[in-house]
């Protein structure tokens, strides 16, 4: 099967011509184009150009209240830069998503180790997996409305506090910056850990097993067979999680905006680049909350791009070019011998 | 070595085995509570009457119901119409998004044009971009266009639905039969004949699981349409209950439960039903990336 990893298409694409079913594609050109066409006119319509348009409204004075609009260059950028609310919403969304991602993949990473040991043996792991996904699929805005019920001044949290002794008066929660930012990286986690524990599941039921053997006769223990072995193996799972948690990440709304005012109180602290963005749009000026869509584009994208870079296979991207050049020095000797016929 | 401290050393190692193997239940079934205890709690409330729910918590459902219901349906907060509106926009933004994303999956899949693999990468490319960060200009290329209380900005978009692509044509591939096809052109089928009477029921198993996703996808979404609808009536079913943090809430507490608990009543019903089979669908796009 062709390895469909996205820095790898290029080769592996080059590559299909010698493949099984690969090279009885058929040549029907028209049909192709007719049934993509729907796909293209649509992305065109409603996917390029409202970014084009984005970008469009981000050098105007536009706003919500009147008709016309003019263009003020960069300006809109220049009070955007100086103004601190944006800087610290940037540090937020960052701070936040590092707060879920890290105990995230640390857990599910240990969990699904677990579930996939050969040794211990555990049971029902469909019924595990399927409890832990279970809150992902649930309405953002709900459960933040959910854990906004269960922390308010006379919620749950504080009955069982004050009832089993731990707080001798019930607690503001919602007045702690500390405490707010926790419980959205909390939430998030709750959200998400089931995912990438399937995830990883899978990647590691497809690890072949006779690598695990060969290694245990070499005398390797469960720790080396780990680094060595399934981390390795995982890396296209592990990069395609990160930047898909990232990318998400770094667009979070529901939830801070749900959890407290919808500004990101208590002092701004919940208030990632989204909700900042909602609050401007929200004032009526299309211009500035423009901008700040484009800054996030722009921080998303580089930050994505950076972790393909850095975390791409190299072994596998040098492997490739010996094979190519292996190939290539074949065909002259190929074509050496034949032309001295 | 003796066969007493063989069978010794069997022992330990067992008894080993068996100490991690109980920690590690233990700590599932501790993820376990953490992950249900709270939708637990949230239909449990929705049951309870406001003064129940503040003398204290219970995992055991109460007669308060009905009165919650008429609460909630006397604030000018229409849960009925929240759900037929949330509805509406869900499955037609599902049965656009799978049957378009399917057959862009399988013209790459199954036939050769010019700029085919361009193609395929620039959609999987396309799945890193949020729409999120373009509302700005889609708003405003809407409002010109007299769309903004409309769901056909909703609905439409669904038609380029870059991620569905992608795991529609994950799936085709371990699907698509090339001799079918041959043989399906012999016999007189049309191209697009094959794909809606040969290929859409072979790959059955894969349409449900995507359809699954998109609908969630779309029932759970709120940023855009909080972002595009202004009129009360046209209010989808997340941008009621975000209404719910509002003072005219702020005395009838299991209302607010039962709205909340109404929102993601149809997903957990769904998610009873099938989670074997989301859970394996989910598993299958992982895997080959």
């Amino acid at each position: 099967m062709q390895t469909k990893n996205i820095t790898e298409q290029k080769g592996a694409v080059a590559m299909s011509g010698n493949k099984g079913g690969r090279n009885k594609k058929i040549i029907k050109e028209k049909t192709g184009y007719i049934m993509i066409a729907p796909f293209i006119i649509i992305f065109l319509v409603f996917g390029l150009y409202p970014i084009i348009n984005t970008i469009a409204v981000s050098f105007t004075d536009r706003t919500l209240m009147k008709q016309s609009a003019e263009f003020v260059g960069l300006k809109n950028f220049r009070t955007l830069f100086k103004d601190k609310f944006f800087w610290a919403s940037i540090g937020n969304t960052w701070k936040i998503w590092a707060m879920n991602f890290i105990p995230q993949i640390g857990i599910a990473m240990l969990i699904a180790v677990w579930l996939t040991d050969t040794r211990l043996k555990i049971k029902a792991v469909g019924f595990w997996r399927a409890i832990f996904y279970l809150p992902n699929l649930l309405m953002p805005i709900t459960v933040a409305g959910l854990y906004r019920s269960i922390f308010t001044f006379y919620g749950p949290a504080n009955q069982m506090l004050v009832r089993a002794g731990l707080v001798k008066e019930a607690l503001d929660f919602f007045l702690s910056a500390n405490f707010a930012q926790g419980l959205v990286a909390f939430i998030q986690w709750w959200m998400w850990f089931g995912n990438t524990l399937i995830i990883l599941v899978a990647g590691m039921t497809s690890i072949s097993v006779s690598l695990y053997e060969s290694a245990m006769v070499d005398g390797a223990n469960e720790w080396e067979m780990f680094w060595r072995i399934t981390l390795p193996a995982l890396r296209p799972v592990l990069v395609y999680n990160l930047v898909t948690s990232l990318v998400g990440g770094m667009q979070m709304f529901d939830i801070p905006f749900m959890l407290t005012n919808g500004k990101g109180s208590p002092n701004g602290s919940i208030m990632t680049m989204n909700v900042f963005m909602n609050a401007r749009f929200q004032r009526g000026s299309l211009g500035d909350s423009a901008a700040v869509g484009l800054c996030i584009l722009f921080i998303t994208t580089v930050c994505s791009l950076l972790i393909f870079y850095v975390l791409r296979d190299k072994d596998a991207i040098l492997e490739r070019k010996l094979k190519k050049a292996q190939e290539k020095a074949h065909k002259e000797k190929h074509l050496n011998v034949t032309g001295g016929n | 070595m003796s066969s007493t401290t063989r069978a010794s050393l069997k022992d330990s190692y067992s008894f080993k085995t068996n100490v991690s193997r109980t920690l590690v239940y233990f700590v599932l079934i501790c993820l376990t509570l953490i992950c249900i205890i709270p939708v637990w709690v949230l239909f449990v409330n929705s049951t309870r009457s406001t003064v129940e729910i503040q003398s204290g918590l219970t995992l055991i459902p109460s007669s308060s119901l009905a009165f919650n219901w008429n609460k909630i349906s006397t604030r000018n907060f229409s849960l009925y119409k929240g759900f037929a509106n949330s509805t509406i926009i869900s499955v037609s933004t599902t049965i656009l998004s799978v049957y378009f994303s399917v057959l862009t999956a399988y013209a790459i899949e199954v036939y050769d044009f010019k700029g085919k693999n361009f193609m395929q990468q620039f959609i999987y490319v396309l799945v890193l971009i949020p729409q999120q960060i373009s509302i700005i200009g889609f708003y405003q290329y809407m409002s010109r266009l007299k769309l903004t209380n409309s769901y056909i900005p909703l609905i439409v978009p669904a038609i380029a639905a870059p991620s569905s692509v992608f795991f529609a044509k994950q799936y085709l591939e371990t699907c698509v039969s090339r001799d079918l096809i041959y043989a399906a052109r012999i016999d007189g089928c049309r191209e697009f004949g094959i794909f809606h009477r040969i290929m859409l029921p072979i790959a059955k198993p894969g349409v449900f699981t995507l359809s699954i996703f998109a609908f969630t996808a779309s029932w759970n979404n709120f940023f855009t349409p909080f972002i595009l609808i202004s009129k009360t009536e046209r209010y989808t079913l997340p941008m009621l209950v975000q209404l719910l943090r509002g003072d005219t809430f702020r005395t009838e507490i299991g209302a607010v439960y039962l709205g909340l608990a109404v929102s993601v009543m149809p997903v957990i019903i769904v998610y009873v039903f099938l989670a074997k089979n989301i859970v394996s669908g989910l598993s299958l796009g992982a895997v080959k990336e």
